[in-house]
């Protein structure tokens, strides 16, 4: 992605300018920035670290844990945690672009944190000339279907389809759709929300891949239908629906999911804390058992790309 | 490159130089690769390859191009290391707020009070926006806040067209004070004498 001569990588200065700005309950707080020596021994090649916060546990890897029970009102605090967490980042103009559980962290408290900024970037609500973001973003299985069909010019609403799959993923406890590629991914989509089209979804004929790829044809929305073995929940389904829309201008904002009556009915959201209490060990997704095929080791010490001869980028939560 | 970008550019040069002494770097390089810099942070993505031979075109007009031999190669690896180095010196505090949001927030509602023919006879904003562009030849954006600067461009500007806030002289609070808390007269001169100095510096050169 990045040209390796191009000198301090753009993503990795963006990462820090985010995590500076940002200051939030439910955002990963960067701590310091450190570095490495360069001596001989790693050729004068530096390596620099973000320091954060400590969290116990990830959401991905509590979820592969069946021991770990989540009541409905512990549902509802982790998502309502969550949403305030998207609407604090999206009033200050970021887009996360890498919503998926595993980057969903908690505290043994209770307090949920977004984490990973590193594909986030700064946004722009275009006037006359659309933005020309890369569409090569976030993890296949929660990618939206309008970055699939190669939208350039998108928004928040990208991280919202993320919170959905998040959601569902609360009651299914793997993730809903796992695609192997691209065109693959579409065809889950489809089947569970329905064919893609121009009638539910204006202006998708606008898109540079809606006609170049073969679109399931005739599927029904059966996104309540599906989950209902799951969440029993009607608020919950009808949340579900509107955050998994397949047109992002339809689909609910962060502050209008916030409002929700799931949110606002019995059970009310209840604290984590005591639940979380009884696992003293941390649960992060590469701690786990491989709970699917295919699995790829996120959560711990993650290599960034490593584009400059000068030095390379690690991570560590 | 824009306003914006121009204005972290120059912060990142004076706030390099406050930290260290001019004679121990070279200021030609340091600018260069400030360019470059924010240039990233600002998101208008410029090339390498093009900073280092504009900014070698102009420091060297009477030369022909830069070839792309050692000489081209030695002043990349050069930028990059020092692109690097000022990211240390400024300890990753790569973020930095602008007067210019204030300033286009305060002239529209200083514009809103002045008389519709004055308003199409004076360029105010040209000369406040210049003014502000110009404050950056000097340190005066490290020394205050992003808010007093933009009230006292402002302040400058109207100053310079002679132009008079309607009610100023009736009014309870002056117009000033309306647009930002805390600020003073005194703040107000005192930036605007730091402007003027930077301009006697350019005729004094």
């Amino acid at each position: 992605m990045e040209n390796e001569k191009e000198g301090f990588p753009i993503t990795a200065l963006r990462e820090i300018r985010i995590l500076q700005l940002l200051k939030h309950e439910n955002v990963v707080s960067l701590l310091e920035i450190c570095r490495t020596k360069a001596t001989q021994f790693n050729r004068y090649k530096s390596t620099f670290y973000l320091v954060f916060e400590f969290c116990e546990h990830d959401l991905a890897g509590l979820l592969s844990n069946a021991n770990v029970k989540f009541s409905l009102g512990e549902i509802k605090k982790v998502m309502q945690q969550l949403l305030n967490g998207l609407y604090y980042i999206h009033s200050n103009k970021i887009l996360h672009r890498d919503m998926k559980a595993a980057n969903i962290l908690l505290t043994k408290n209770g307090v949920l944190k977004l984490a990973d900024f590193g594909l986030a970037r700064a946004f722009s609500h275009s006037k006359g000339q659309p933005n020309r973001y890369t569409n090569r973003v976030v993890t296949l299985w929660y990618r939206p279907p309008e970055l699939l069909l190669g939208e350039r010019n998108y928004g928040p609403s990208i991280d919202l389809w993320g919170a959905g799959c998040i959601m569902a993923e609360m009651w299914t406890r793997s993730p809903i759709m796992q695609g192997s590629t691209e065109q693959h991914q579409l065809q889950l989509i489809s089947q569970l929300c329905g064919s893609i089209t121009r009638d539910i979804w204006p202006g998708v004929d606008n898109l540079e891949l809606f006609t170049k790829l073969e679109l399931p044809a005739g599927q029904k929305r059966k996104v309540k239908e599906r989950l209902k073995l799951y969440v029993r929940d009607q608020f919950a389904l009808d949340l579900l629906d509107k955050l998994l829309a397949l047109d992002p201008k339809q689909r609910i904002d962060a502050d209008s999911a916030l409002n929700h009556d799931f949110f606002w009915t019995d059970p009310m959201p209840l604290e984590l804390g005591r639940m979380l209490s009884q696992h003293t060990t941390s649960m992060f997704e590469f701690l786990a058992p491989p709970r699917r095929r295919g699995i790829h080791p996120h959560g711990g010490q993650k290599p960034m790309q490593q584009p400059n001869p000068d030095q390379h980028f690690e991570r560590v939560f | 490159m824009e306003a914006v970008p121009l204005a972290s550019a120059s912060t990142i040069y004076h706030k390099f130089f406050q930290r260290f002494h001019p004679s121990t770097w070279d200021p030609y390089l340091i600018a260069t690769t400030s360019l470059y810099l924010a240039a990233k942070l600002e998101e208008e993505h410029l090339r390498l390859t093009d900073i280092i031979n504009v900014c070698y075109r102009t420091f060297n007009k009477d030369r022909p191009p830069l070839d792309m031999g050692v000489s081209y190669w030695c002043q990349r690896e050069n930028l990059v290391q020092c692109e690097l180095y000022i990211i240390r010196a400024l300890k990753f505090h790569v973020s930095f707020t602008h007067p210019h949001k204030f300033l286009l927030h305060y002239l529209k509602s200083v514009y809103d009070w002045l008389d519709p023919v004055v308003k199409q006879k004076v360029p105010i904003a040209t000369t406040a926006w210049a003014i502000l562009r110009d404050s950056y030849h000097g340190n005066v954006c490290l020394e205050y806040s992003p808010e007093h600067i933009a009230v006292a461009v402002l302040y400058f500007a109207l100053q310079c067209h002679g132009v008079e806030v309607p009610y100023s002289d009736t009014a309870e609070y002056e117009w000033w004070q309306v647009l930002t808390e805390d600020i003073t007269l005194r703040r107000i001169r005192m930036i605007i004498s730091a402007i003027i100095d930077i301009y006697d510096l350019e005729v004094a050169s």
